[in-house]
């Protein structure tokens, strides 16, 4: 192991100790003992913490054997060390379960007491006795929705085209600076990824105001992200052949790429596509509820004003029009393999 | 002076293997040469150094008496567009038309924005008819590449390497995932190019039979290393064993 993965696997076994200690500290045993959450953390915790992660870090690189040092090397050791770390890790997962069940304030009482069903039934019972006097409104949001999840698609597509052949190993791997380009391109991407679009719509709803605008501009943001990605792993995929033979004729970079690569990726990308649309819709609808328009504005509208007989209208119109177009993007994407 | 000159070439790929291990030899123009050896020995590897998919680690490849090692950009082009090519799994463009596969072997001399426009001129739409006919497929130029038979497609390729009019021809197991009687209609191609057209041949093969029927001079490797080179009916049982290995049994194609 290198001093750097050394470095790194001990970072790694702090952090997984001093996660086990602090959930047990905070959260497990407070429970346990108080039932209620435990006051602000004291030094005398802190120190806790801190001694145990260290101690724990230490015994792994003295007998360079821990979860973290597998992590980095991808090894199990052998014998008593592997039921040891075996254990470890099973110790962390049945902690976190039951933190997880604590913090989540899960609550089968609250499910099922009295109280509980009757609200559950006047909701459920306003919801299946729909306010068709909406149905107007309520489809023409929808068709906003549904627009709004079109534009987004069709508007990424020839971004998400271009930028997916810069951020594709294989064509930019040619030169350093092509490498450096497509490290730095795959990291944004990856960062335009993991920010969800509800984000972006909070963004754009003040950048342009409430409306279908703000929720296209969000879904633009993920959707180019999305299909860039999904675009430069169909062309790191391509047959090495056709390039072969494409390049052996004199042709240029550019022509490999149009002639050799490009049609290998159409019909992938199409798919891709359509499948994104699809996607974007239900995204669509999310995103309205904090303030991109269409059907969700309305939902969180009706909502506000308790008025469930309309929100289960828009309920209905929103499960009827996602579940067409999935049976329709299906139904394309397997016409197209 | 020959028209292809090898000299002390070597390639190392990026995980050690040594594939190439400094080998010499002259190619003299209208030559039919067959390079054999079993797979693995470098034969493929070999054919793509003289016209530069593979970079040589060392060594020199002369080209008319230009050496055209270390060349690259506009003239590393140009030579790969006077060097023809086809390769075992043929590798058309699946999905577009046998008439654009042919043409697409005159994208070295046509202007990038021209030929992604498609505007290939008149004349080279004529070519590539021709050559679809010299490939005995004329018929089949407005079908999709990939609806033809292995056979016929393998055709395709030879027809895109005539676009380039090439003065050398290299063909890297052309027939190896053809079946026997295909192998011949197609040897027999690359044969005719060869007398008639007086384009040198570069050919990787697996079968000896082939080898005795089209070669007029055969190169055997072995683990990189050139260890025969000689005539046809030259190889005898003891080198055929030395080529192959002593566990080597010779099949026959017909």
């Amino acid at each position: 192991m290198r001093p750097m993965q050394r470095l790194a696997a001990f970072i790694l076994d702090l952090c997984f100790t001093a996660y086990i200690a602090a959930i047990l500290l905070r959260i497990v045993i407070p429970e346990m003992i108080f039932g209620e959450p435990p006051p602000p953390m004291i030094g005398a915790e802190y120190f806790t913490v801190i001694f145990a992660s260290l101690t724990n870090a230490i015994i792994g690189q003295a007998v360079n054997a821990s979860l973290g040092i597998s992590f980095i090397t991808g090894r199990l050791p052998e014998g008593k060390l592997r039921s040891a770390q075996a254990t470890q890790g099973l110790i962390a997962l049945v902690l976190t379960i039951w933190a997880g069940w604590i913090v989540t304030e899960i609550s089968p009482i609250e499910l099922f007491s009295g109280e509980g069903v009757k609200g559950a039934g006047r909701i459920f019972g306003a919801l299946f006795t729909p306010e068709f006097d909406i149905v107007g409104e309520a489809l023409s949001a929808m068709m906003e929705t549904v627009f709004t999840a079109f534009m987004a698609t069709i508007i990424s597509v020839p971004i998400a085209f271009v930028v997916s052949f810069a951020a594709a190993r294989n064509v930019m791997a040619i030169s350093p600076v092509g490498k450096a380009i497509y490290v730095v391109l795959r990291g944004l991407l990856n960062i335009m990824r993991s920010m969800e679009p509800i984000i972006w719509a909070i963004i754009f709803s003040v950048w342009v105001g409430i409306g279908p605008f703000a929720g296209m501009l969000a879904l633009v943001v993920h959707t180019i992200a999305s299909l860039s990605k999904q675009y430069s792993e169909q062309i790191e995929d391509v047959n090495n052949g056709p390039i072969e033979a494409i390049s052996a004729t004199g042709a240029n970079r550019l022509q490999v790429l149009w002639f050799a690569i490009v049609p290998q990726c159409l019909i992938p990308f199409l798919s891709f596509t359509i499948y994104r649309w699809d996607i974007n819709v239900r995204m669509a609808t999310i995103i309205g509820i904090v303030g991109g328009g269409g059907i969700g504005y309305l939902l969180t509208q009706y909502q506000g004003l308790s008025r469930y007989h309309e929100v289960g209208t828009l309920i209905i119109i929103i499960t009827l029009v996602v579940w067409i177009l999935d049976v329709i993007s299906a139904r394309v994407r397997a016409a197209l393999r | 002076m020959p028209l292809l000159s090898v000299r002390n070439l070597s390639h190392t790929y990026p995980n050690g293997h040594h594939a190439l291990k400094n080998v010499s030899f002259d190619v003299e123009a209208g030559e039919f040469l067959v390079i054999i050896g079993l797979s693995g020995s470098g034969k493929s590897t070999l054919l793509r150094c003289v016209n530069r998919l593979i970079e040589p680690t060392s060594g020199t490849i002369i080209l008319n008496g230009k050496d055209v090692t270390r060349i690259d950009g506009e003239s590393l082009r140009k030579h790969r567009a006077s060097i023809g090519m086809i390769f075992q799994h043929f590798n058309l463009i699946a999905r577009h038309s046998v008439v654009q596969n042919v043409l697409y072997g005159a994208l070295g001399d046509t202007p990038t924005w021209k030929s992604i426009g498609g505007a290939f001129s008149a004349q080279q739409r004529e070519r590539a008819l021709k050559n679809l006919s010299i490939t005995g497929i004329p018929e089949k130029a407005n079908n999709r590449a990939d609806s033809l038979s292995g056979g016929q497609q393998q055709r395709v390729a030879i027809a895109r390497a005539l676009m380039q009019e090439p003065q050398l021809l290299l063909a890297d197991e052309p027939v190896a995932s053809l079946d026997p009687a295909t192998s011949h209609s197609v040897m027999r191609y690359l044969d005719r190019i060869n007398k008639e057209m007086h384009t040198t041949v570069i050919c990787n093969l697996h079968f000896l039979s082939l080898v005795r029927e089209y070669a007029t001079r055969v190169l055997a490797l072995r683990g990189g290393e050139l260890v025969f080179d000689g005539m046809p009916d030259a190889i005898t049982e003891d080198w055929f064993k030395a080529i192959y290995g002593d566990d080597a049994v010779q099949v026959e194609i017909r």
